[in-house]
């Protein structure tokens, strides 16, 4: 009697085994910053890239992370490894780690630039680029350029050239209009200006179409 | 052992909630801060996402970085097709929108720069009509100009604009910001409201380019497009601004007529007056409208050769209705005014013959009835007049009338009756009941044949009655005596009789003692010889007007226009109300008198009204040939509801016209 009253040996196991394992059962949705651990090893931690080849994306528009890591799972982005990577994550993981890296404050690294390069950079940016890249490349909708990595910045800039990468809306025809008017300089300059927002770079003057609107609707 | 098996669960649980704090302590250790942060000021991006609804939020500013850039006008499509984008932010700064994020209203664009080619998709009515919905209860007036746009809304969803494309069926004919510059929309008395006003003929001929071609040279077209006169016509005028019917329908004809109008109000009420405007009035558009003698789009003044009015064209417009119209049209007074002494003193003459024979046979009648009533009233108080003496119960009756009258009494009541109704309601075609009487007959063109057939029945009658009145007299020439006792013409005897009615009235003597017929029953015969005349005459030359205008100049058409109205009004007013009271709703007769068709009185109400012929024909001996024995209960009820159909109808028809007098705009 007394026996039949006692919970059967296989069964307390199970209970001590499904303990064990609450932890994860009892977050029943991992947060996006414990999705994001996963990315620090390449991406550094919370986003900010230390690599010269890995671009960060602390700070990033969530919905432009989202459509890149969608793009990767679809393989529909020249990938090195993030198409296997992202095909991992559901829509709803996706936004939360998105949103998970839009919520931490980029942080750069000093990086070696060339200052004339940069400082053409700036002028073709500023005639180019600040429509979509507005406040000198800051993240925003059409991504994170402003203290982005150089050699990062220059592969992705052959992706596109090389066609490896599909043109966003109009870039195309931008960034062949600086070519045209700077040739062969056009994107280092680009690039080096980019980078050099890691260092203490030129920056953006103030008075420039958009970004003093920008400055005011944030007060 | 029960305590054995609560004590493991619990410390199962134990360790999973410790298992649920330690976790992400744990994981995240690793920190490791390094770099510097960029740009430490600015706001994160989740900054940019509204926290509630997490939509990203996107700043005019943001927008106008190229839609403002004034330098950058155009861009070109992704099919390389140029496209203007600039959008002037100080416009919609100005503008009643001037507090409205971009993406309050372009609710399509969710990214900028904008990942797909962007449509314009905006929705006006559904936040115009939200945002009312909960301000119209508002104590301030911020948003009361939204009532008028939510009416408009309405106006709009149920015209023309607001149907399906016939070319696209996915799209309607026209949305809000086809016409409204959406950026630009001023405060009332704003400059851009002038503007846009200005702007109209162009925005409309946006898609009705021969529309604005034609306007474009017409006498409202130059003031408002080469002069910027505002105060001259642009499309919505006439057109109206939201209620846009398409232009072939009857609600667009009516419509477009009524708001000439609104400039040309002289005009309008001339033409209301005619024959054109009347059927107008009523709802149809059968006959002229403005547009149709005055060219719409193309309207310019008579002295323009080009003119549709223009003398040396006014034919050919006239035939675009009345296609055998000879030269005598062009004499017609399309906007005839029978007030205006200097410009028509024909039509103004007989208006003011007219209308001195309206107010003087009225005039003269209801002071006689309001005497009258006055007297019988004071004699009954004092127990004088006629009074049914209930001891001696009516057997004997006197036979006033033969049956051939009695019919075509009764043909003549109801005739005349259905003129007044079919003709009355053109005369007062403003009022409702007009516009109801004329839809439940059948419409115009129904109400035009009606009134034609009880015309030609109503002449006929007249007619025949000549013939047997001739007839008679001639068979009697021998013993007819043109001024006996039963002679229906008048003599100075009559004008005694009145002398003395008036007297008795007023209390200074008897009541005077009549013969066979009365002063007031011979006027009642005699009238409508005058009214058959004038009415006749003026109905046969309306009646066929492409045949009479081969013969009559086109002004005569006015001037029987006029008295065939004036007169047939006379005759209305006079049969309900003077005719009505001096047969069936004097205080002796009330409430009626049957003796029409019966066509016999009791003896005693005979002796009483007809005293002299009474005692005439007693001394004669003659009494019995007239005496006839009472009418059957069967027949005096017939006759009773027939009399009383016909008052009640009378009655009616005579507070008809009283609405429409009454309510007459001039």
């Amino acid at each position: 009697m007394n026996h039949k009253n006692t919970l059967p040996k296989h069964l307390r196991n199970l209970l001590l085994a499904a303990c064990t394992a609450l932890p994860a059962a009892g977050v029943a949705r991992p947060s996006g910053q414990a999705l994001a651990f996963t990315c620090a090893g390449c991406h550094g931690t919370d986003g900010s890239s230390v690599g010269p080849s890995m671009p960060a994306i602390a700070g990033m528009d969530p919905e432009v992370f989202v459509d890149a890591m969608q793009a990767y799972r679809e393989d529909k982005r020249n990938p090195s490894i993030m198409n296997r990577i992202a095909k991992a994550y559901s829509d709803e993981q996706l936004e939360d780690m998105g949103w998970f890296f839009a919520s931490q404050r980029l942080r750069v690294f000093p990086q070696a630039y060339d200052a004339a390069l940069a400082a053409q950079g700036l002028e073709l940016h500023q005639q180019y680029c600040e429509k979509c890249h507005e406040n000198g490349g800051l993240p925003g909708d059409a991504g994170t350029l402003a203290g982005q990595w150089i050699p990062y910045l220059h592969y992705t800039m052959e992706d596109f050239i090389n066609g490896k990468r599909q043109w966003p809306r109009k870039m195309k025809r931008k960034v062949e209009a600086a070519i045209e008017a700077a040739g062969d300089q056009a994107i280092p300059a680009l690039v080096n200006y980019y980078g050099s927002q890691s260092s203490t770079g030129p920056t953006m003057t103030t008075g420039t179409t958009g970004a003093s609107g920008a400055e005011e609707q944030e007060q | 052992m029960p305590r054995r098996i609560e004590i493991l669960p619990a410390v199962c649980l134990w360790i999973a909630l410790l298992g649920l704090i330690l976790f992400p302590l744990a994981s995240s250790a690793a920190t490791e801060p390094v770099g510097k942060p960029l740009m430490p000021d600015a706001e994160l991006m989740i900054d940019h996402f509204d926290p509630e609804t997490g939509k990203r939020i996107i700043p005019n500013e943001r927008c106008l970085t190229c839609h403002g850039d004034k330098e950058h006008q155009t861009d070109v499509r992704d099919d390389g097709s140029p496209v203007e984008i600039f959008v002037n932010s100080q416009q919609i700064k100005d503008s009643v929108h001037g507090e409205q994020q971009c993406t309050s209203c372009h609710v399509t664009i969710d990214r900028v720069p904008h990942r797909k080619a962007p449509s314009v998709i905006v929705g006006c009515i559904e936040c115009h009509r939200d945002t009312w919905e909960a301000h119209k209860d508002d104590p301030d007036d911020k948003y009361a100009r939204l009532e008028i746009v939510n009416e408009q809304i309405d106006n709009f969803m149920h015209s023309v604009h607001a149907q399906p494309s016939e070319l696209d069926q996915s799209r309607t004919n026209a949305t809000c910001y086809d016409c409204h510059d959406g950026h630009n929309i001023g405060e009332l008395g704003s400059i851009q409201r002038a503007e846009h006003r200005l702007k109209n003929p162009e925005i409309c001929g946006r898609c009705h380019e021969q529309a604005l071609a034609d306007y474009r040279t017409s006498d409202h077209g130059v003031a408002v497009m080469r002069e910027g006169d505002s105060d001259a016509a642009v499309c919505s005028d006439c057109h109206t601004t939201h209620e846009i019917a398409a232009s072939k329908t009857d609600k667009a004809q009516l419509q477009i007529t009524e708001n000439c109008g609104n400039c040309h109000e002289e005009a309008q009420r001339t033409y209301f007056a005619s024959y054109h405007g009347q059927v107008h009035r009523l709802g149809y558009t059968d006959a002229a409208k403005c547009h149709d003698c005055h060219g719409g789009h193309l309207v310019k003044s008579a002295d323009d050769p080009t003119s549709e009015i223009h003398a040396n064209n006014r034919l050919e417009n006239c035939r675009n209705c009345h296609e055998n119209a000879n030269k005598n049209f062009l004499s017609f007074w399309p906007h005839g005014d029978a007030d205006d002494r200097e410009n028509y003193p024909d039509l103004w003459a007989f208006k003011t013959f007219m209308d001195i024979l309206i107010f003087a046979v009225m005039g003269f009648f209801w002071i006689h009835v309001l005497l009258w009533l006055y007297r019988e009233i004071m004699d009954r108080r004092q127990g004088k007049g006629f009074n049914e003496d209930l001891s001696q119960p009516d057997v004997v009756y006197f036979r006033r009338f033969p049956v051939v009258w009695r019919w075509i009494h009764f043909l003549f009541a109801i005739a005349t009756m259905t003129l007044i109704l079919t003709g009355t309601t053109l005369l007062f075609s403003h009022t409702t009941w007009a516009k109801a009487v004329v839809e439940f007959i059948g419409g115009i063109r129904m109400e035009a044949i009606i009134h034609r057939t009880a015309a030609v029945i109503w002449l006929s009658i007249f007619i025949l009655h000549l013939i047997l009145a001739i007839r008679n007299i001639r068979r009697n020439r021998a013993s007819f005596k043109w001024f006996g006792s039963t002679s229906m013409l008048p003599n100075w005897k009559d004008l005694k009789d009145l002398r003395d009615m008036f007297k008795w009235f007023l209390g200074m003597g008897p009541r005077p003692q009549f013969s066979h017929w009365t002063y007031w029953q011979k006027f009642d015969y005699w009238a409508p010889f005058w009214g058959a005349t004038v009415i006749g005459l003026s109905g046969l030359v309306l009646f066929m007007p492409g045949i009479t205008s081969l013969i009559l100049p086109g002004w005569s058409f006015n001037i029987a226009n006029l008295v065939h109205a004036e007169e047939a009004l006379l005759a209305a007013i006079f049969l309900n109300s003077v005719h009505f009271f001096n047969v069936h709703f004097r205080p002796e007769r009330f409430p009626m008198s049957t003796a029409i068709f019966t066509g016999v009185i009791p003896i005693d109400e005979f002796k009483h009204d007809h005293r002299l012929e009474y005692d005439r024909l007693v001394k004669a001996g003659e009494l019995e040939k007239h005496l006839v024995q009472r009418p059957s209960r069967r027949a005096s009820l017939a006759a009773s509801f027939i009399t009383t159909v016909l008052i009640m109808t009378g009655l009616a028809l005579l507070t008809l016209v009283l609405i429409g007098l009454i309510t007459a705009p001039n």
